[in-house]
């Protein structure tokens, strides 16, 4: 493998007493776009900030192409920072903007003009190069700090919450527009956010961070399906959760599972019988079944009452209340169907595959 | 039917209720606007009798409005080779006051920023502290570390003097200036390569400029304005101009003081209509100083 642009190696940090960031360790390879994915007060935005250099690190070393970032200070390194804010320089034009972290590394005036017309095109903002960043639009002025973060070509850019100040609708729309110019520029990239469509859409690998620990690193779709822990699982997406032990083995590759709920079916581990575990099961894998459902297909099958139903457009939320009280969320795409009362006795079936056994 | 009665009793009570606190807001209302009033006009009202006598005409102190009016007092001002004397002083410790208290309120504002809040509060008030002074107290003080210390130039004396009373002003409009500033953006000048010095010099100075302004327009209303300091530091040969009039108020009282008054009032009144135009006058004196 080829040598990574970022390696984080046992890094850790704490404030007082309090520990921030605790044996975190990572590499983002050139050209990859990595997310650190977790809430507020996970460690994230130190992690962010001891790389950028802004905080130093109590143990661990951070290298960025190769070199020990130890006492190297901000202004020594060559990263590319985009904070949530922007921090556009309201004194400043666009153009102005853009040319800053070129004029502190000296050159030519016709070589650094040159280099900010490029990256203005880059991000789509021709012609505005003589504005003043306090008449642009929230997605004009996140374009104008890329381009300034870019301009110097950095080794790695880094991303504090990139979307976050924006609204709903327009942030959909610049996630795209973000990944593009990221993909157009080959940027090696650390985003930081605590919105996991924003890390599943842009990043080609997710790091989940909480408590200053990573709890898995991996590909959106791998860290969705087989999430090592509850706190993963909940983190990224919505999961609906059974506790129980497991039982005996049914089949090749399957096992009991004992729940207050009844005893499903799930993928079979090596697991000891009788070993307390979890089972989440993600809320668009539960369907609302008939009273009779088709013997061929082996469905798990739990029954409650609907609690209440949000009709949200595209899909249906069903909360339903089982027996024991426990509170299941169903996600149904909206195919016109009948929708059921408030108060209906539900069925909701999920197949054995679906099930994600959790220690 | 019976059963509506209460009902009605009850929001009778509430109309009752409702009128009496009526009434009292009406009655809070009336007496702080008679305060207000009141304030306006004992602010004022000195300050158009002193406006009304510097255009008398009279030779003394006469009943209140002038029966003639004229230039003369103005005319004696520019004529009288002793108070323009203490003017010109005034003048250049002004100006002086107002770079010497605007670059060091500004070195110690930006030092301040850096330090962890608990200390940076503490130096704070330790800086403002001549606010509080009186400052007959700090021209004392003074005029006993300069005989100790042996400092000889009345004007150093004076401009010592002056800085110490500005100075507080000057940090608190740059103060309130740099709280304005997101850190965010000295910290993305230094990601693009620019060092700490040159990050400061293109990025905060720029967008700190008119809080430094303002802290410079501030010191020197207060220096031209300040009696009390520079009444202890000054001598027969190098003073003040609200010195020379003090003093001239003991020797011989004729109106010329009157007509300086309101010639350093319409100035200072100038120059804050400056400060306001330049920053806000509201920025200035720290609206933003409290950000979260």
């Amino acid at each position: 493998m080829a040598q990574p642009v970022l390696e984080l190696q046992h890094v850790s940090k704490r404030y007082g007493d309090k520990p921030a960031v605790r044996d975190v360790s990572f590499s983002v390879q050139s050209g990859q776009v990595l997310a650190l994915l977790g809430p507020s007060g996970c460690g994230k935005t130190t992690t962010l900030r001891m790389i950028a250099g802004f905080v130093d690190p109590d143990e661990g070393s951070i290298e960025i192409g190769g070199r020990d970032m130890r006492d190297v200070r901000p202004h020594e390194r060559n990263v590319g920072l985009v904070f949530q804010d922007y921090a556009l320089f309201p004194h400043l034009t666009v153009e102005q903007n853009v040319a800053y972290g070129l004029r502190q590394r000296g050159g030519a005036k016709g070589a650094i003009a040159k280099r900010v017309r490029e990256m203005l095109a880059l991000v789509h903002l021709e012609g505005f190069g003589e504005r003043r960043p306090v008449g642009l639009s929230g997605g004009q002025q996140q374009r104008v700090a890329l381009a300034r973060a870019m301009a110097v070509t950095p080794e790695v850019m880094l991303l504090d919450e990139p979307l976050s100040a924006l609204d709903a609708k327009l942030r959909q729309e610049l996630r795209f527009e973000l990944k593009q110019i990221l993909q157009a520029a080959r940027c090696t990239t650390l985003i930081v956010t605590h919105d996991q469509e924003e890390a599943m859409s842009l990043a080609d690998e997710i790091i989940v961070m909480d408590h200053g620990v990573v709890l898995q690193q991996g590909s959106a779709a791998a860290v969705y399906r087989t999430p090592r822990s509850r706190a993963v699982a909940e983190f990224i997406g919505r999961a609906n959760w059974f506790e129980g032990r497991l039982g005996v083995e049914l089949a090749a590759g399957l096992r009991e599972f004992v729940t207050a709920e009844g005893s499903f079916v799930v993928p079979g581990g090596s697991a000891v019988e009788g070993t307390v575990l979890q089972v989440c099961v993600r809320p668009e894998r539960l369907r609302i079944i008939a009273a009779d459902p088709p013997s061929a297909e082996r469905l798990n099958v739990v029954e409650g009452t609907l609690a209440s139903a949000a009709y949200l457009g595209s899909e249906i939320h069903h909360v339903v209340v089982l027996a024991t009280g426990r509170t299941i969320v169903c996600v149904e795409q909206n195919r016109d169907q009948a929708l059921p009362a408030v108060g209906a006795l539900l069925r909701l079936g999920f197949r054995p595959a679906d099930c994600i056994l959790t220690a | 039917m019976t059963a509506a009665r209460p009902a009605r009793d009850a929001s009778a009570d509430l109309r009752r209720r409702r009128q009496r606190q009526r009434f009292a807001d009406d009655l809070a209302r009336l007496a702080v606007g008679g305060m207000i009033g009141a304030s306006i006009v004992f602010l004022l009202l000195p300050l158009a009798i002193t406006l009304s006598m510097s255009f008398d005409a009279r030779d003394y102190l006469g009943t209140f409005p002038p029966t003639e009016l004229s230039l003369r007092w103005y005319e004696k001002f520019f004529s009288d080779p002793y108070l323009l004397k203490g003017l010109r002083t005034s003048l250049q410790l002004a100006a002086l006051t107002a770079l010497s208290a605007t670059a060091i309120g500004l070195c110690a504002a930006v030092a301040l920023e850096r330090l962890p809040v608990r200390y940076a509060q503490l130096l704070i008030a330790v800086f403002l502290s001549p606010l509080i002074v009186p400052g007959v107290v700090i021209g004392f003080a003074l005029l006993v570390f300069y005989a100790r210390t042996g400092v000889d130039s009345t004007f150093a004396r004076l401009l010592g003097g002056h800085v110490l009373i500005t100075f507080p002003y000057a940090i608190r409009t740059v103060l309130a200036a740099l709280g304005g500033i997101r850190p965010s953006l000295v910290e993305v000048a230094q990601s693009l390569g620019a060092s700490p010095t040159r990050a400061f010099w293109s990025v905060t100075f720029p967008l700190a400029r008119t809080g430094v302004a303002a802290g410079a327009i501030f010191a020197f209303v207060f220096s031209l304005d300040d009696v009390a300091v520079s009444i202890f530091l000054s001598d027969p040969d190098r003073y003040t101009l609200p010195v020379a009039l003090v003093s001239m108020l003991h020797a011989n009282f004729d109106l010329t003081i009157a007509a300086v008054a309101v010639l350093i009032v319409g100035s200072s009144i100038a120059l804050m209509l400056l400060l306001d135009w330049v920053a806000g006058l509201d920025r200035v004196v720290g609206a933003n100083y409290y950000r979260t």
